[in-house]
């Protein structure tokens, strides 16, 4: 199976460093066990995607672009030309937009069918086909099988990536070829501001049924038995019990007790 | 029949020289290495007498055991030897100095015949060496009854030939073990000390920094054997199995399958495919490989000879290469094969992977801003650097910045220095890792790449020196950081402490009466032998000082270093509970610590246990309660 | 508070003429508010909308002031208390997950969304493959069904949405960002060519804002025509129930889906790995009861963590350990029996919304970071939480 990785340049979340994205780290790593896989990173630079070959990998393609292009023409064009069975990238990107548009587009340029979000990667049971296990909420996965050719995205739930290794980099190849010129980037069609980032506190989560206005108010005013730190000496075990359960229901942790009964 | 042991005692030599060059063809398999011979050579009396008698005289019986069995063997073969000539062939006086070396010889044999029977400690191996009496009595027995019969007259009778070939038996025995046995410690042990890997060593310096390791080699870090420089390899032979380096291996005595000994000798029998079979204590709780018959393979695998688990749960706390009385340099070995699996084959402990790379992207293990380094400090308005440009102290706050418990000892030690008024003032966001982990755990790629921006930034700025509270900082920054241009001095937070009292600038109250026992770390102790001030600051503060079992250079490791905490290699205790009982065995009330991986580690042991505190904190407390 | 805010700029804007190269207003007309002049407020419909059910006394919620109460609203004869939208200005569409037909509380979200954005004179409509009940409710005015596939096929249902986008046209089109979600977002983003404003974490009726750049700047921006929002950034509808009425879509065409095989594999909580784990509960040092342990994690449906100690002796797997050292969680809830609470031990639980601690000493850390802490022995509460759910159980 001839796969490709598609590499960016990111941000280290903390430092800004430009590093590999873990996600894509991830991506190779799934990759390197599947098949015969190459790198293929379009950009002003190679040196952040090049991080990959510390991971295994031993050929990337850089194609060489100007600052501020759009990346899209220029790895739509190459993929064309490579035909690979398999496109692999992260499902988001780490230090620009972060839209994860990206392979949405490639996919589109390319008419191939694209599944987000694998965290595991196999090989069908009939020729040209893929086993992907995608991430779902909390846990539950959706086990999908493909015809290739496809693009896939990575979720973070993925193995973790393997090590970077400073002997491994120096064995792997770095190609720098001149990228398709695509217009420069596309300024965001949506016009925004921006502004330092501000984390703001989400929401407290209730279970459903609770948002009715009486039980607000009364969560609002304290009469209810568990709003807020709420420390209960010595109850009787049957005490502590119902207050525990009680309280895992209103942050909807737990099923309330009447849907635990199959429903009727 | 005069001549007739000194041909025994030249044939005896030639078979071990023979014997000796065998093996010296496995050594130059290794890789070049310099070496000054010249010096080494006229030092090899000073190094044998002084440095390695140093170690040795640790166990006491052992010591003398030695000094009589191979003076004996040495003094009594040089004599049996030199009757080749007929003026002292022919003297029957002669012959009874003869007789009298080989009694001592005698007496040696059977003290090291008393070490093994009827039952060996645990800690000796067994196999060949639970022979080794058996030569030496022969050979000494013998070569006793040949001199004594000589010395009274009685060449050429069948009493004497039996003497002599109980003599040659024992003796030929001996000369035979030069290249697989026992007796090679003999020889690879007095050549290694001419070659010794670190010279400096010997000259009373403590020459404990890793050496720096060229990232455009071949091949990096040791895969086999013969990636180890020769006189490495010759080291290795030189190990005598005395175990003392198991016995001071904290993983060993945790139950993890790491044993010092073990992995010498491991490399040892990675270098021939005839090396006789291993008879000492195993890895604890090793899982099973199955090593290549074949001579210099792959060392490090869950198929080679060495599990990875055995590499990894090292802390490099350098208690093997403190005890080891042939001056084996354990922790070398064991980077150096960590290196390899790390950069060559990216397997690092499983856990390390995100550490490694958030010190390549971040600069920071734990992948935190560099400029919450200084969280802790909150309210006490450290001074920056980058704001005045100089200082006299530069305090390098480390990784226990991030903590929230050590924070406390680094508040203590920000409000001391204030006290005494000195001028101080920290990095800041600018400080990064020092690297030590990332060389600990065979990054040495990632630890060059922090090593050299570090020195870049500490060269923008005046300060007269560097105080830091984490040894493994102080360490990188005194001794390995040189080759990278840095320079400075360095000053542990006790000593400087030590040093403020001294000088009348604190003065510390008394903890009247409060039992306080010491733990040193290990790259304070033992790595820069600093040992005295934080014990002076604990008597100044009046607190009444008792030592554990092991303390000082010899003190055990807490199991934080050498990434040790992040392999979390399996055993059947943890480390610290272990150092932590014997603490408790002192029935101090205070555990006394000056290093943050030790206070992390300590403060980690559950149940009921003395209090952890740092130096500085004790200090501190004193002068709060004299206030 | 009970008026509704105008957004005079708004107003202004749905009175645009279109089409013309002046911008030019028709501020009598309105055509598209179905009426001529302003709209007219009903003050007692208004007032009767925001009665609480159920309270003894007549309580009024005037938090939640129905928004679409003010114009247009007329009370069904049948069901006083539905809100009915007759010619609605606009539509905002919301594409729940709906896994198993079952609303999330992420889609309940949505509703509540999408009301902000409808405000007074528009209209929400949910677009819903297969029957949902309920949707009027949590907040829909009109109900369009997609043609359901069989299996999961996201391109044949991007295409179904890029149909009814078409057809409904709607001023906006909201998807949660989860998986599923967030992919047929994305996907139909490429279909129609329109922009998306993707993890919205702030919400209003004029503007919208996310985190980009690894969190280091918030775009701010109106509201775009296709948005995923986050989840637990805007309060669920809870307003009094909307109609819900059955909204006709033209069938779609459907192609063949690339994806020929799909099955649900449902999470595991013995097996989820705790990093991703949704509820957790772990045993410390005070838990000696590890088969009670065990049973009480399968009860409750929660993945079983541990503190190092527990690991340590071998009574619970590595893989289990929560902390500095073992698995730092991102968990809706921990409960922790029996845990002190140690400093490297709380790193792994610093990302956790709730923590929950039963634990006999008063003064442990976890006792103080917990929201809800009992002070008992964990070995006589364990039993009385399994025998209380599986009394619910019985019953
Ligand atoms: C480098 C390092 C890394 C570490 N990493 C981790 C880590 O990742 N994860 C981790 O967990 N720890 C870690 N530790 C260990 C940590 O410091 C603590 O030792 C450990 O978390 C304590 O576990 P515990 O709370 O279960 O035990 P204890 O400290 O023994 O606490 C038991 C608690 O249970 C309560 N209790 C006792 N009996 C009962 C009862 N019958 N009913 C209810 N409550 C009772 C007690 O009041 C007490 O609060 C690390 C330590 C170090 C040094
Ligand atoms: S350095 Fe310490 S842990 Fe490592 S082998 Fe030597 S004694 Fe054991
Ligand atoms: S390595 Fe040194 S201490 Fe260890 S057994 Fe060999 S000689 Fe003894």
């Amino acid at each position: 199976m001839k796969i490709v990785v598609l590499l960016s340049a990111g941000a280290h979340p903390v430092s800004s460093a430009p590093v590999l994205p873990r996600l894509e780290a991830q991506a190779l790593r799934l990759a390197l066990a599947l098949g015969e896989t190459t790198g293929l990173h379009a950009g002003p630079s190679a040196a952040p995607a090049a991080d990959a070959l510390g991971h295994g990998l031993g050929l990337l393609t850089h194609l060489a672009t100007r600052e501020g292009d759009d990346p899209i023409p220029a790895l739509v064009a190459a993929l064309k030309a490579e035909t690979p069975d398999l496109v692999l990238a992260g499902r988001r990107g780490q230090g620009g937009e972060e839209t994860g548009l990206a392979p949405y587009a490639v996919a589109a340029a390319l008419g191939v069918t694209i599944v987000a979000d694998a965290v595991a990667l196999a090989p069908g049971a009939a020729p040209g086909s893929l086993v992907v296990e995608q991430a779902l909420p909390k846990g539950a996965r959706r086990r999908l099988v493909v015809r290739l050719p496809a693009l896939v995205t990575v979720h973070p739930g993925a193995p973790a990536p393997g090590a970077y290794a400073y002997g491994v980099a120096r064995r792997g190849r770095v190609d720098t070829i001149w990228g398709v010129a695509g217009s420069a980037a596309e300024p965001n069609p949506i016009a925004v501001e921006e502004r330092p980032y501000r984390p703001r506190p989400k929401l407290m989560r209730s279970a459903p049924g609770t948002g009715s206005a009486a039980e607000r108010l009364a969560a609002a005013t304290g009469g209810m038995a568990s709003s807020g730190a709420n420390v209960l000496v010595q109850p009787t075990p049957d005490e502590a019990a119902r207050a525990i359960l009680e309280h895992l229901r209103r942050i909807g942790v737990l099923a309330p007790a009447v849907a635990n009964k199959p429903a009727a | 029949m005069t001549y007739a042991l000194p041909v025994l005692v030249f044939v005896m030599v030639a078979l071990a020289t023979a014997q000796a060059l065998r093996r010296a063809a496995w050594w130059r398999q290794g890789a070049a290495a310099e070496v000054a011979w010249g010096p080494g050579l006229l030092a090899l009396p000073r190094r044998y007498l002084v440095d390695v008698h140093h170690v040795v005289a640790r166990d006491a019986y052992a010591s003398r055991m030695h000094a009589v069995v191979a003076g004996g063997l040495i003094v009594a073969t040089v004599l049996a030897g030199l009757a080749i000539l007929p003026s002292l062939g022919g003297s029957r006086l002669y012959w009874a100095i003869v007789a009298l070396a080989f009694g001592v010889t005698a007496a040696g044999s059977l003290l090291v015949g008393a070490r093994r029977y009827p039952a060996k400690p645990r800690r000796l191996s067994g196999g060949r060496f639970q022979i080794l009496p058996f030569l030496l009595l022969a050979y000494a027995l013998g070569g006793l009854a040949g001199a004594l019969l000589l010395a009274l007259g009685a060449a050429s009778t069948p009493a004497l030939i039996a003497a002599l070939a109980l003599s040659g038996v024992g003796g030929l025995g001996l000369a035979y073990e030069v290249r697989r046995g026992p007796m090679r410690h003999a020889v690879a042990g007095a050549l290694h000390l001419v070659a010794h890997p670190r010279p400096g060593r010997f000259r009373s310096r403590l020459d404990t920094a890793l050496a720096p390791l060229d990232l455009d080699a071949a091949r990096l870090g040791a895969e086999t054997p013969a990636d180890f420089t020769w006189n490495r390899l010759l080291s290795y032979d030189s190990c005598i199995q005395c175990g003392r380096c198991e016995t001071a291996c904290p993983a060993f005595a945790a139950g993890q399958p790491l044993n010092p000994k073990r992995l010498i000798q491991d490399l040892v029998a990675g270098m021939t495919a005839d090396e006789p079979p291993y008879a000492g204590s195993p890895y604890p709780n090793a899982r099973e490989v199955d090593p290549p018959a074949a001579p210099l393979a792959r060392l490090i695998g869950p198929d080679a000879r060495i599990h990875p688990d055995t590499l990894w749960a090292c802390t490099t706390c350098r208690a093997c290469v403190e005890e080891c009385p042939m001056m084996i340099e354990h922790v070398d070995a064991i980077v150096s094969l960590r290196r390899n699996e790390t950069m060559e084959f990216a397997r690092p402990p499983e856990k390390a992977a995100d550490i490694l790379s958030d010190l390549r992207g971040a600069g920071e293990p734990g992948g935190r801003a560099l400029s919450a380094r200084t969280d802790f400090a909150a309210g006490l308005d450290l001074p920056v650097i980058s704001a005045r440009g100089e200082a006299d102290v530069l305090l390098w706050l480390g990784e226990g910045a991030y903590d929230l418990r050590y924070g406390r000892t680094l508040r203590a030690l920000v409000r001391l220095m204030r006290d005494a008024g000195v001028d101080f003032a920290v990095l800041g966001a600018e400080e990064r890792d020092t690297g030590d982990l990332a060389r600990r755990l065979g990054d040495e790629a990632t630890y060059q790449q922090l090593a050299r921006a570090n020195v870049e930034t500490l060269g923008r700025y005046r300060f007269g020196r560097i105080v830091t509270a984490d040894p493994h900082a102080l360490h990188a920054l005194r001794n390995e950081y040189r080759v990278f241009g840095g320079e400075w001095t360095v000053v542990h937070h006790t000593a400087l402490l030590l040093e403020l009292i001294e000088a009348g600038r604190l003065k510390p109250g008394v903890l009247g009466g409060l039992s306080v026992t010491y733990h040193d770390p290990c790259y304070l102790g033992r790595y820069n032998g600093e040992t005295e001030a934080p014990r002076k600051v604990l008597d100044l503060i009046g607190a009444s000082r008792v030592e554990m079992a092991r303390s000082g250079r010899r003190s055990m490791c807490c199991g934080g270093g050498g990434g040790a905490p992040i392999s979390d290699v399996a055993g059947d205790r943890r480390i610290p509970d272990i150092r932590m009982g014997q603490a408790i065995e002192t029935g101090a009330a205070v555990v006394a610590v000056a290093c943050p991986t030790c206070t992390a580690m300590l403060e980690g042991v559950t149940g009921v246990r003395p209090d952890v505190k740092d130096i500085a904190e004790l200090l501190l407390a004193s002068m709060e309660l004299g206030a | 508070m009970t008026r509704v805010r105008r957004d005079p700029r708004a107003d202004r804007r749905a009175a645009q003429i279109a089409s013309l190269d002046r911008p030019r207003f028709d501020l009598a007309g309105r055509a598209a508010d179905g009426g001529p002049g302003r709209p007219r407020r009903n003050p007692r419909t208004e007032f009767a909308a925001l009665r609480v059910t159920g309270a003894a006394r007549p309580r009024f919620d005037r938090q939640h002031r129905g928004e679409g109460a003010v114009a247009q609203v007329v009370s069904a004869a049948s069901t006083p208390n539905v809100i009915v939208v007759d010619a609605p200005a606009f539509l905002v569409a919301v594409v729940p997950d709906a896994p198993g037909g079952r609303l999330t509380q992420h889609d309940r979200q949505l509703f509540g969304a999408a009301r902000t954005l409808a405000g007074a004179h528009g209209a929400v409509a949910a677009l819903v493959a297969g029957e949902i009940e309920g949707l009027g409710a949590i907040g829909a005015d009109r109900v369009a069904a997609l043609a359901s596939t069989q299996n999961y096929a996201p391109d044949v249902t991007a295409a179904a949405l890029a149909s009814a986008f078409a057809a409904l046209s709607p001023r906006h089109l909201l998807f949660p960002e989860t998986p599923d979600g967030g992919d047929l977002a994305r996907r139909l983003a490429l279909l129609t060519g329109e922009p998306l404003f993707p993890d919205v974490e702030q919400l209003s009726a004029t503007s919208v804002s996310r985190a980009a750049r690894g969190k280091r700047v918030a775009q701010r921006a109106a509201p775009a025509r296709l948005m995923t929002l986050g989840a637990d950034v805007v309060a669920p509808y809870s307003g009094p129930a909307r109609e819900g009425r059955s909204e006709p879509l033209p069938t779609a065409e459907v192609s063949a889906p690339a994806i020929t095989d799909a099955r649900r594999i449902p999470a595991d909580p013995a097996t989820t790995p705790l990093t991703v784990a949704d509820f957790v509960v772990s045993a410390g040092n005070g838990v000696t009861d590890i088969e009670a342990f065990r049973r009480l994690a399968e009860a409750l449906g929660a993945t079983p963590g541990a503190s190092r100690v527990l690991c340590d002796a071998g009574l619970m797997p590595r893989a289990s350990q929560v902390g500095a050292s073992g698995s730092v969680l991102t968990a809706t809830c921990y409960l922790a029996l029996g845990v002190a609470g140690a400093p490297q031990h709380l790193q792994g639980v610093a990302g956790c919304e709730h923590v929950v601690a039963v634990n006999t000493d008063l003064h442990a850390a976890m006792i103080e970071r917990a929201g809800l802490a009992i002070v008992q022995d964990a070995q006589l509460v364990m039993p009385a939480l399994i025998a209380a759910l599986e009394s619910e159980r019985a019953s």
